[in-house]
């Protein structure tokens, strides 16, 4: 593969800086509606067992609290420090866990748990090893080689001891969120945690036989220099994680409160934050990292980076995957969860979706049923945004389409994408270009059919692509 | 006939709108053999076809009849897939068949005055109905008629007796889908790709066999290069040696 340095085209990047969806699904969340409920989800799992071989199950786990608010958050979680808190949320989780599994077939294989956040080490570990115990007395997991059991941790709130403890319960995979090292900027974002302390996490992780860690980082933070960030590429670097993410922070404090407490005179201007970008991609290119998608890089050793090269990569909720496609049941709130031709989505407010679980419901807030039309297209962007390529007659063959006649608008749509230079097309398919990779989404949303031509960038709905 | 190599289920714009006319029966019908290829006079096709009233669109999980509903007609399925079936003595449902396009369901109730079976659709589902009691009369007069209500009354107990003798769990699935390939083939549709409307508890309580036993044995054909299954859409690889393996079910 050429150079990552390859990816970064200042010009293009900045013309192309318009909000759009990150794909995790298509359609995207705004298009699930109340009229989808317990019912249809029910309906829909049913289905699911009716397959000839079922697809495995994907759980994702959603732990909404933590002790403290980072002020460029833009998830879904609750400040608190009291932990009776998370021993009263487990009750109600182990009751969903119980509904829900009935749910499918008990010969059906749990292949992929993921926990996710809020913080999930708001729990400690004894509580997080015995929500595996539940999900194990309900589901049956995979043998240990094919089984994916992830968690999102924030290393300041959890010992290189502990880490052992959640590799005993089975975890071998783990994300840890630094964003920054620079005081500074930790300071501006709040969220101040030691650089030892960090390591040693990734070190105990290491050390207890994790198949990978990653390490999330995000540029266009407040307070943020291409100084501090370099030192904070090199510390990491220095620990070789398997993976990286590199996000770009979006200030969106209109939709994110958290984010009202940054100044935004504080913010880099969006030519620096491109010069952070840059020097994140120099960096990971020269310490050997390959770009798998989105803000996505990793090892050329690693799975995700060794699926890619073989077309085996996938992407959901929880991110790029090596798993083939799964029915994914998300748990807690505002969970959301993927089964057959379906999406559906827990309560955002913890309210609701307590109590829909005192009441004996499975707490569905809204969904929506893919058409045929939504399958194909959602195939489509998954292409798109694991491997930059389509090949017109696999998908046709697939969908038992005509390609080129069926995307003859989206196709259409391109011509600019293409005379720019994002994005090549010829007879039997189209791949992204180096200078285009890092712009997946913007070709993906060619063949987006909710998204309007115009979008009114005074109301974003989705952040910035870059 | 739906275009040669369409996918089932699906049809063509046309077939759910192909009504037929007085002379031309809709392209999917049970009858349109016994008529078109054996010369059946004008006022022969027209009698026939005042006898067939259209129903549908069925929905999945709507019945087409019930045990011991009063028989009065048979029914020929125009679009989908309808499952018939019983609930024995313990309150298990047994499944006796699955009925494409092309195919005639009721006619296991000719000798009693009531369905002895449930019908009910799998999918989207459209019927021909035909008054049972006019077209025993009609038959009298037309004799190909006669033959063909006879040729499918005996292809209907040949279907049900398949998976009574003692074959393996591999041969009984081979023939299952080679059965399906050969059906749908007749209709015009795809030999190799379909998709499977039944669920996968349908499949094993049709086969007699456990729903893991199903998947398990599928999956080994996929690993065999036998075929390639995504969810419910199926794509025959390589006929020639599932056809070999369904022979010991099929013997023809």
């Amino acid at each position: 593969m050429a150079s990552l340095s390859a990816l970064f085209d200042p010009e293009l990047l900045q013309r192309y800086d318009v909000p759009g969806p990150r794909y995790t699904s298509y359609p995207t969340a705004p298009q699930f509606t109340p009229g989808f409920g317990e019912a249809d989800l029910r309906r829909v799992a049913a289905a699911s067992n009716g397959d000839p071989i079922p697809r495995p199950i994907s759980l994702y786990l959603h732990i909404p609290f933590c002790t403290s608010p980072c002020f460029y958050c833009g998830c879904n979680r609750i400040i608190s420090r009291d932990k009776a808190r998370g021993a009263a949320y487990l009750t109600r989780l182990y009751r969903e866990i119980a509904m829900a599994s009935t749910m499918f077939d008990r010969d059906r294989d749990v292949e992929q748990v993921h926990f996710g956040g809020g913080t999930p080490n708001f729990l400690d570990p004894a509580q997080i090893a015995e929500v595996i115990d539940v999900l194990r007395s309900h589901f049956r997991f995979a043998p240990g080689e094919r089984m994916d059991c992830s968690i999102e941790l924030d290393p300041r709130f959890i010992t290189p001891e502990e880490v052992g403890e959640l590799a005993r319960a089975g975890f071998n995979r783990a994300s840890l969120g630094v964003q920054d090292f620079d005081p500074a900027v930790q300071q501006a974002v709040n969220r101040v945690q030691g650089v030892e302390q960090t390591l040693g996490i990734i070190d105990a992780c290491r050390r207890h036989g994790f198949r990978s860690v990653n390490v999330d980082l995000i540029y266009g933070l407040p307070k943020q220099t291409l100084e501090g960030f370099e030192r904070t590429l090199d510390t990491t670097l220095q620990v070789r994680p398997d993976r990286l993410a590199i996000y770009g922070y979006a200030h969106l404090p209109q939709l994110f409160r958290p984010q009202q407490r940054i100044h935004a005179e504080d913010l880099p201007s969006p030519e620096q934050k491109l010069d952070l970008l840059r020097l994140a991609i120099d960096k990971l290119g020269q310490a050997g990292y390959e770009y798998i998608g989105m803000d996505h890089f990793a090892l050329p050793e690693d799975e995700l980076a060794r699926a890619q090269r073989e077309g085996g990569l996938h992407r959901n909720f929880m991110g790029y995957t090596t798993h083939a496609e799964s029915d994914l049941l998300g748990l807690g709130v505002s969970a959301i969860s993927h089964i057959g031709a379906s999406f559906s989505q827990n309560p955002r407010d913890i309210v609701s979706w307590e109590q829909a679980i005192d009441d004996g419901r499975l707490p569905v807030w809204r969904g929506m049923h893919l058409d045929a039309d939504d399958v194909i297209r959602a195939d489509v962007i998954q292409s798109l945004m694991c491997h930059g390529e389509l090949d017109f007659d696999a998908v046709g063959r697939r969908h038992v389409i005509d390609f080129r006649d069926y995307f003859r608008d989206a196709l259409a749509r391109l011509a600019p994408l293409q005379k720019d230079g994002l994005v090549e097309v010829d007879a039997g398919g189209l791949h992204a270009t180096s200078r285009g990779r890092l712009l997946l989404r913007i070709i993906a949303m060619c063949f987006d059919r909710y998204l309007a031509p115009a979008a009114d960038p005074a109301a974003p709905r989705y952040s910035r692509t870059v | 006939m739906s275009q040669p190599g369409v996918v089932f289920p699906r049809t063509g714009p046309g077939i759910m709108s192909d009504d037929g006319d007085a002379l031309t029966f809709c392209s999917t019908c049970a009858f349109s053999q016994a008529c078109l290829s054996e010369g059946m006079d004008k006022s022969a096709l027209m009698d026939l076809h005042v006898l067939v009233e259209h129903v549908g669109p069925l929905h999945p999980g709507e019945h087409v009849f019930r045990e011991g509903d009063s028989f009065t007609a048979i029914a020929a399925v125009r679009a989908g897939t309808v499952k018939t079936y019983q609930i024995d003595r313990n309150g298990h449902e047994q499944v006796l068949g699955f009925h494409l396009p092309g195919e005639v369901i009721g006619l296991n109730a000719i000798h009693g005055d009531r369905y002895p079976c449930n019908a009910v659709a799998l999918d989207t589902v459209m019927l021909c109905r035909f008054s049972f009691p006019k077209i025993a009369t009609l038959a009298q007069r037309l004799p190909n008629l006669q033959q063909h209500l006879f040729r499918l009354m005996s292809r209907d107990i040949g279907v049900a007796s398949l998976f009574a003798r003692d074959n393996s769990a591999d041969e009984r699935m081979a023939a299952f889908l080679i059965g399906l390939s050969r059906r749908l083939a007749a209709r015009g549709f795809s030999p190799r790709r379909f998709q499977l409307t039944m669920s996968r508890t349908d499949i094993a309580n049709y086969l007699r066999q456990a729903p893991e036993t199903v998947s398990r044995v599928l999956r080994r054909f996929e690993k065999d290069g036998l075929l390639h299954i995504k969810q419910r859409d199926v794509e025959i690889l390589d006929l020639p040696r599932l056809e070999e393996l369904a022979l010991a079910v099929l013997r023809d």
